[in-house]
This record gives C-alpha cells, structure tokens and sequence, in this order.
C-alpha cells in the first residue's frame, strides 16, 4: 500500500468512526466524571449515575473559556448533524495540525 | 480522563505546563530527528485516528464509559515514548480549544497524563514483555491497558493535590474505572496495530521482527 492509499484508508476510517461515534457512543459520564459524582456524594461506587447527577465545579479562582464547538456539538437544535460535523472538522483538523507541524519541524532540519 | 479547568486552580496548572514544556521539547526534536517522508503520513493518519477513537466512549458498566486514549499505541508503532507526546499533545490542544474537551490552564497535566505518561509507560511495559513473552498481542494488551491505569492514577493524586478529589477515596473509584476501561484500551491497541502492521509493515517498528527472528 502506498503513503497516498495509506492516509486515504486511514482519514476514511477516522472518519466512520467518528460519525458512527456520533450515534452510538455512551452518553454516560468517563472514569473521571464518575469518580467526581462518587466524591461528591452523588453517585455510588458501583452504581448507576443517576440521571440528575451533576458534577459541582469549582469557579472561584479557576480559569474560565467557551469552546467555539462545547461537547463535540453545534448546539441543540442542530442535532446530530453538528455532531457529524464537529467530529469531522476535530478529525480532519487533528491530521492537518500534525501533518503540519511535522512537515514545519522538517524544514528546519539543515539539508544534508 | 480529560481534567476540566475547574478542578485545578491555575498556579498547579501552571507548573504541570511548565514541566510538559520540556517534555513537548524534547518530542519536536523527536520529530525532526525521526521524521521521513515514509513516516508521515502514518503520524497525521494516527493523529486522526486517536481524535474519532477518543469521541467514541463505550459503556463500561457502573454508569460509567470509557475510550481509547492511545499513548500507548502511538508510542508503540512509532516505536518512541515521544510519539505518544507529540501526538497526544496535538490532539488534546485540538479538543481543548475547539470542543472544550478538557480544559485550558490544565492542558499541561493532562498532556502529562496522557502523553508522557502514557507514552513512556505503554513503551517500555511493551519491550519489556515483548522481551519475556515474544507474544505481540499480549505485550500491546498489557502495555495498553497499563497505559491507560497509571495515567488515570496520576490525574488522581494530581486532582487530590488540587483539592478536588480525596486520596484513597479518589484512588480507589479511578483505579477501579479505568482498569476496566484499560481493557478497552489493550483491545482497541491490539486490534489497531494489527491493521497498521498488515496495511504497512514497512513503517512499524516494534521490534517484532527482532523478537521472532533468529
């Protein structure tokens, strides 16, 4: 398989797994989030989350930004479509950044 | 594991951005060492690839899900514990500045986290047992499902000296989560490597070749 096949295979793979992600992925809450709702007192080592569990965030002194795209979603009434897209663009934009950046560190390299 | 800028008050975060520093550092001159025009693609493909895989959490039971991280696979097939740095460092500054998926001042642990630990722990847990056991699947499955448990430990005893989440308390529901969510890591790790080495097996270096050869 040549580098050109390679990275079209693989971006078309990234890609189907993030939108079947956008479907079916678990809505429930990472390792992390439950260990939050554990601490905090509203959720039980083994249990379910309940659905009104939320984690109580610190503001007081802490560092505060509004992501242009919260949660991998356009919004509400956008719907799963903004999640195709937002998921699209993180994916693509995440090969570029690297591609980029690998490419930039190389032409810093002396030629030999 | 991705931390929230809300769990970590800003002068910690500054000091974990200021040792990833180094860290970053030192993988850019990984890459501008390592880098050729064979490689490439195979780090921007990964970079891609660990960003859909990260946004698709799967139930692991106790209400809770978990994804693939992927310090492990990217330290792995590239056969450098600075592989997993320099592309989980990419991919989490995409995911915090865009989706806000983790947070900004406490980019730098969580990279620490992710990357470096990650990286330096699924590498050299991977030679290691390639060593003892020549068994390819199970060094990637272990080295992946401990690069998936030391990290989420880390962010543990990080989160307690943050004052977010109480030692043993806090040690004890991380360990028991992503211990289980380990095992999606070593299955997702597996099965990647296996793809990546069929589709190229020019580009990996795992040291297979060495290990079942003469």
């Amino acid at each position: 398989m040549d580098n050109k096949t390679f990275i079209i295979i693989g971006i078309i793979v990234a890609l189907l797994i993030g939108v079947v992600a956008v479907f079916m992925a678990s809505g429930d809450p990472d390792g992390l989030e439950s260990t939050a709702l554990v601490v905090q007192g509203q959720k039980e080592l083994t249990g379910g989350t309940p659905e009104n569990a939320e984690i109580h965030e610190e503001t007081e002194g802490r560092f505060s930004y509004s992501s242009p795209m919260p949660d991998y979603s356009l919004g509400e009434q956008m719907g799963p479509l903004g999640g195709i897209i937002a998921i699209v663009l993180g994916t693509i934009l995440a090969f570029f950044v690297v591609l980029g950046l690998t490419y930039g560190i190389r032409a810093t390299r002396p030629a030999k | 594991m991705h931390i929230p800028d809300s769990f970590i008050p800003i002068w910690q975060g500054a000091i974990y951005w200021i040792i990833v520093l180094v860290f970053i550092t030192l993988a850019l001159k990984w890459a501008k060492d390592e880098m050729n025009e064979e490689k490439l693609p195979l780090v921007a493909v990964l970079a891609a690839g660990i960003f859909a895989l990260q946004s698709f959490n799967l139930p692991v039971s106790m209400g809770t899900s978990g994804h693939l991280v992927g310090g492990a696979l990217a330290a792995i097939i590239l056969g450098s514990p600075f592989a997993a740095v320099f592309i989980l460092a990419m991919v989490l500054i995409v995911q915090g500045v865009l989706f806000g998926d983790g947070g900004i001042t406490v980019m730098g642990a969580n990279i620490i986290n992710m990357g470096v630990i990650g990286g330096f722990v699924g590498f050299y847990t991977f030679k290691g047992l390639m060593g003892m056991t020549k068994s390819m699947p199970l060094s990637v499955f272990f080295a992946a499902w401990l690069a998936c448990l030391i990290p989420a430990l880390a962010a543990s005893l990080e989160l307690y000296l943050a004052g977010t989440f109480p030692l043993v308390e806090g040690m004890i529901a991380m360990g028991i989560y992503y211990a289980i969510i380990g095992v999606i890591e070593g299955i997702v790790t597996v099965g990647a490597i296996y793809l990546i080495t069929t589709a190229r097996p020019d580009l990996v270096d795992t040291g297979a070749k060495t290990a079942t050869g003469a």
